[in-house]
């Protein structure tokens, strides 16, 4: 379980992270979103007392993360695939991790067979590209087999079955009961992946809650209509239905299903050259939180901000 | 897991860490050349002309002039060890994997100063025995050979103090190589060279005075001892530690 309580960071007159307060539970894979400076990186660090906060706590099983006993053990963590000495081996690399902790330096070999950097892993990290950067990133977050996993856009630089390999791994984590909190701009992936959600916006808590209830409360369902007509079909659509211009002459409708749009549109004799329902996507509502003329609205989709 | 075993797991993954980047044997290399090198230059000189070593001398006391190119090499090397976590971000996972800030500290300066002064003093060894070589009724005895390792051992470790100290407090190679440098060399030369009271009295409280004084049993000031030139270098030296300290200890890893 990883706890922030009040989390603050001031970078002088900078707030950072503004009295963040969320769980990330065991067992599920917890998608941390938000805009660029919107202070996830700096959220992370925080719990991983990399950066002091200002104000609040961070714990990882109940406690601050520099006290836990053996903490590459506890919690593995990737922040920035970049940030390794790039005249190291992959290997070497790894081995001084294993030193801290008196991991068996065998398990350094089976990680990094484990990420599919077993063949690179004596050359010099200044060669890796940036996705096997972020394998290695990934091998020493799995060195100590930890029950709680932080992860800072894992996905970056990874090529298609990296991706596909991320996926299967935190969801295997999850699924064996451990904590992960994964941070991800690409809203697609989080949204296959991700049990819950937690945004934040302008360091702020914005949301809080599971992925399907986000994706509910964002609208559900909507219908796309390409049409020669947009005006008069709007004119002509039920007062409940919600609708949005989203080109000339494409509509986007909440709560009217596309067989009784159909059917109105052939009773006013309106030409349909598109029709279908579009699935609410994460990215969307993420938009719909984090976008100025919501985020005063956002609370509404918060559960955990009472806490 | 204790702070004992933290702390001995932390200093063994010191150890790697230095030996397992090229920049490290790189500056072993380079101060092995330098070092013995000037031994053999010392060795052959007096070989080619007796007249002009001091007689009751040993070979040990050609080599402590080698103590001086080994003590910039070590400063420069710790400098570098020290700093080369903040230069490539890799202080991040250093304190994901030892995030307990005090042990992190003592194991890096405990590592940094005690390998590079043993570096310092085993090639200085090396350059007395070459020299004695070149001129074997120089001697090597024993207890000159102890008095003069005790001695260079202080002013190393005090140096890799110094070294590992301001990398730690400026978290920059190049920042703290120049200040180094001001500290150790161009600061005594020059303030000692300027026509002020003042001026010769900071010179001989920098580091830089109380090595070369250590070494050479000279310096800017007619006032300084051996006493003093050794609380001037353990003080800069610890000064150095606090400053580092405090930075690595209350502010956060890489800002």
């Amino acid at each position: 379980m990883i706890t922030a309580r009040g989390l603050t960071k001031l970078y002088g007159s900078i707030r950072a992270v503004d009295d963040l307060t969320f769980d990330v539970v065991p067992g599920t894979v917890t998608g941390f979103l938000g805009p660029n400076g919107a202070g996830k990186s700096t959220t992370m660090r925080m719990m991983l007392g990399l950066d002091r906060p200002t104000s609040g706590t961070a714990t990882i099983a109940g406690k601050p993360y520099a006290a836990l006993a053996a903490p590459l053990r506890e919690v593995g963590a990737l922040l920035d695939a970049a940030a390794m000495h790039p005249g190291r081996t992959g290997r070497a690399h790894l081995r001084v991790a294993a030193r801290t902790h008196g991991i068996p330096l065998a398990r350094v070999d089976e990680v990094l067979e484990e990420v599919g950097l077993a063949a690179a892993s004596r050359r010099r990290i200044k060669g890796y590209s940036l996705g096997m950067r972020q394998r290695l990133g990934i091998a020493g977050a799995l060195l100590g087999d930890p029950g709680v996993l932080l992860f800072d856009e894992p996905v970056n630089g990874l090529d298609l079955d990296g991706v596909r390999w991320i996926r299967s791994l935190l969801r295997g984590f999850a699924d064996e009961g451990r904590t992960v909190l994964v941070s991800s701009h690409l809203m697609s992936e989080v949204q296959l992946v991700a049990d819950r959600v937690v945004v934040i916006g302008g360091g702020r808590l914005v949301a809080d809650t599971e992925t399907s209830a986000l994706l509910t409360g964002a609208g559900g369902p909507r219908v796309r209509v390409r049409t020669p007509s947009p005006d008069e079909l709007l004119r002509s659509l039920p007062a409940h239905a919600v609708a949005e211009r989203t080109g000339d002459h494409e509509i986007e409708v909440a709560g009217v299903a596309a067989r009784e749009i159909g059917d109105l549109a052939h009773g006013i004799g309106v030409r349909i050259h598109h029709l279908a329902e579009v699935e609410q996507s994460l990215e969307h509502a993420y938009l719909s939180l984090t976008g100025p003329a919501s985020a005063a609205d956002a609370a509404v989709a918060t559960e955990g901000a009472a806490r | 897991m204790s702070p004992v075993l933290a702390l001995a797991r932390a200093g063994r993954a010191e150890w790697s860490r230095i030996w397992s980047v090229r920049s490290s044997w790189a500056f072993a290399l380079a101060l092995t050349a330098v070092v013995l090198g000037f031994g053999v230059v010392i060795g052959s000189e007096a070989a080619g002309d007796p007249s002009g070593v001091t007689p009751g001398s040993t070979a040990w006391d050609g080599a402590r002039f080698t103590g001086m190119f080994a003590l910039f090499g070590i400063v420069a090397m710790s400098v570098v060890i020290a700093t080369a976590d903040h230069a490539t971000g890799g202080i991040v996972p250093t304190l994901q994997w030892t995030p307990r800030r005090g042990i992190l500290l003592t194991a890096r300066t405990v590592v940094v100063v005690a390998t590079t002064t043993l570096l310092g003093l085993v090639l200085v060894l090396g350059a007395a025995t070459l020299i004695w070589t070149f001129v074997p009724h120089l001697g090597l005895p024993f207890g000159a050979g102890a008095e003069m390792a005790g001695d260079l051992g202080f002013i190393l470790g005090s140096g890799a103090l110094l070294g590992v100290g301001i990398g730690l407090a400026t978290r920059s190679t190049a920042a703290s190589l120049v200040l180094a440098l001001a500290l150790m060399l161009v600061g005594p030369l020059l303030l000692a060279q300027l026509p002020y009271d003042w001026t010769l009295q900071l010179a001989t409280h920098l580091p830089g005075s109380g090595a070369l004084f250590l070494i050479f049993g000279e310096g800017p000031s007619d006032d300084m001892t051996t006493t003093s030139a050794r609380l001037t270098l353990a003080a800069w030296g610890l000064a150095a530690l606090a400053a580092g300290g405090w930075r690595l200890l209350a502010t956060d890893a890489d800002r």
